[in-house]
């Protein structure tokens, strides 16, 4: 099984350092606080101060580009007509193409917050593992249930991926995909494909079923749903001393909080 | 179909989820009702894994090809599991590939969750029409409403939050005629994924009836 959200999560740096449950109030006001602004002033703020938790938090620059790839496309598409259709006031204009600045403005908010956003969420997730997050979540009050089923779900997400890649690797070698492709009208998917795949979506729920049935027995005989498993106190890592740990964590909460709440309220001025 | 950070404003992102806790509540207090909530689990957390890989199979419609999104069907087989099965599924889309995000999450799970919910109860109106329809005839019909209506709603949720919350110029009718045109090129895909919940519910009955008889 490959950790793959663990990949940078256990280096050394203040904020893999800072205590889970504050780094988790901390970083989600700020989103939240990044998320609110509108004034494009503040645009530069908020990058600078994504930017600076970034190279504190010693992940590498690739690491960052590599998950902004495809929202990034994605966010493109939504959002680079606006300059085009959006507002009144044309700045540049070659045929029927019209740039207009008030739609350029809007594009750079969304993409500065956008930018702003993801980074800080991507050093949330990426340093703290996943197995503290979760436990994290837990002790602020997610629903055990929830929990539960967040961690199930990713033990298992990887193992039903390569049983999907099994079973379509045997689909094409019996040569699905390659029939009846001359005779198709476009935009007209053929109903004798999609039964197949509609199969291969069955199957690999059928298979996935009966897995978790095994899967529960195995988990019950080890004492699932017995409440002695109930969590512990989580500290970033068990070597530091809690009580120091606290200090700086705590001045890091208030820190943040501090910045958030400034944020908003340059917003409202 | 997921709406990126950044571009709804925070009031809609927090919006999102003040509406998609109540719902998470409900969901789980009618989970635990159940005989057995512990044992529901493992099967829960195993087909969400599997509904978001499945969801990833490409279905060829030429020229291209598309994603189905399949929460009517994940109402139709996992029942109230279904919203909380969409937040978590959600939750690994946004930190492992970036589809959505963590301020959009509750935005999300409800354009998403609340659809997959009420194909959930379409699906299990068919036990009343059993005796009009027939019983097979009845699965049918609401297994591709179930499909189709889950992606729809969906669709004009997602179109109406985008429209109406991107920056922009246009004026409120021009804006609800985006939502309805969006909306109506959305009937092709709609079809396709009902068509698909019904194929897949027709195989399922075939190989695993408890699949989705369990809650009948």
């Amino acid at each position: 099984m490959r950790f793959e959200l663990d990949e940078y999560a256990y280096l050394d740096s203040p904020l893999h350092r800072w205590e889970p449950r504050f780094k988790l109030i901390g970083l989600l006001v700020l989103i939240f606080a990044f998320a609110s602004v509108k004034d494009l002033r503040l645009v530069p703020v908020v990058l600078a101060i994504a930017a600076v938790l970034y190279l504190l938090s010693k992940m590498p620059l690739s690491f960052l580009l590599s998950r902004l790839r495809y929202p990034g496309f994605f966010l493109l598409g939504v959002i680079l007509l606006l300059p085009f259709f959006s507002g009144e006031t044309v700045i540049w204009q070659w045929g029927a193409l019209t740039l207009r600045q008030e739609g350029i403005l809007a594009m750079l908010l969304v993409v500065g917050r956008f930018l702003a956003i993801i980074t800080t969420a991507l050093i949330l997730m990426g340093t703290t593992p996943f197995l503290t997050f979760v436990k994290t979540m837990r002790s602020l009050g997610l629903p055990s249930l929830i929990a539960d089923m967040t961690l199930l779900t990713y033990r298992y997400l990887y193992d039903i991926a390569a049983n999907l890649s099994t079973m379509q690797q045997a689909m094409r070698l019996r040569g699905f995909g390659k029939s009846s492709r001359t005779k198709r009208l476009p935009f007209v998917p053929d109903l004798h494909e999609l039964r197949l795949l509609a199969s291969l979506a069955g199957t690999l729920l059928v298979r996935s079923y009966e897995q978790s049935e095994r899967i529960y027995k195995a988990m019950r005989l080890r004492g699932y749903g017995s409440e002695k498993f109930k969590v512990h106190p989580v500290y970033a890592s068990p070597t530091s001393s809690p009580a120091t740990l606290n200090t700086w964590s705590g001045a890091g909460l208030v820190f943040t909080l501090l910045v958030a709440t400034g944020l908003v309220v340059a917003e409202i001025l | 179909m997921h709406i990126p950070d950044g571009i709804l404003p925070a009031s809609v992102c927090i919006a999102g989820y003040a509406i998609a806790a109540p719902v998470a509540w409900y969901s789980l207090r009618q989970i635990n009702r159940l005989k057995d909530p512990t044992e529901e689990l493992p099967k829960a957390s195993l087909l969400t894994a599997a509904f978001f890989i499945a969801s990833s199979i490409n279905i060829p419609v030429p020229p291209s090809s598309v994603h189905l999104v399949l929460n009517g069907l994940l109402g139709c087989v996992l029942g109230y599991f279904a919203f909380p099965a969409i937040l978590v599924g959600l939750f690994f889309q946004a930190i492992m590939f970036g589809h959505g995000g963590l301020t959009t999450l509750g935005v999300d799970a409800v354009m998403m969750g609340i659809p997959a919910l009420a194909a959930y109860h379409i699906f299990q109106v068919r036990h009343a029409f059993r005796q009009k329809l027939g019983k097979k005839l009845a699965t049918n019909v609401f297994a591709f409403l179930a499909g189709a209506l889950g992606l729809g709603l969906s669709a004009v949720i997602f179109f109406f939050l985008v429209v109406t919350n991107i920056p922009s110029g246009f004026d409120a009718q021009t804006e609800q005629a985006a939502v309805y045109g969006l909306t109506l090129a959305h009937l092709p895909l709609m079809l396709i994924e009902g068509t698909f919940t019904l194929l897949l519910v027709l195989f399922l009955q075939r190989v695993k009836p408890e699949l989705i008889e369990r809650r009948g």
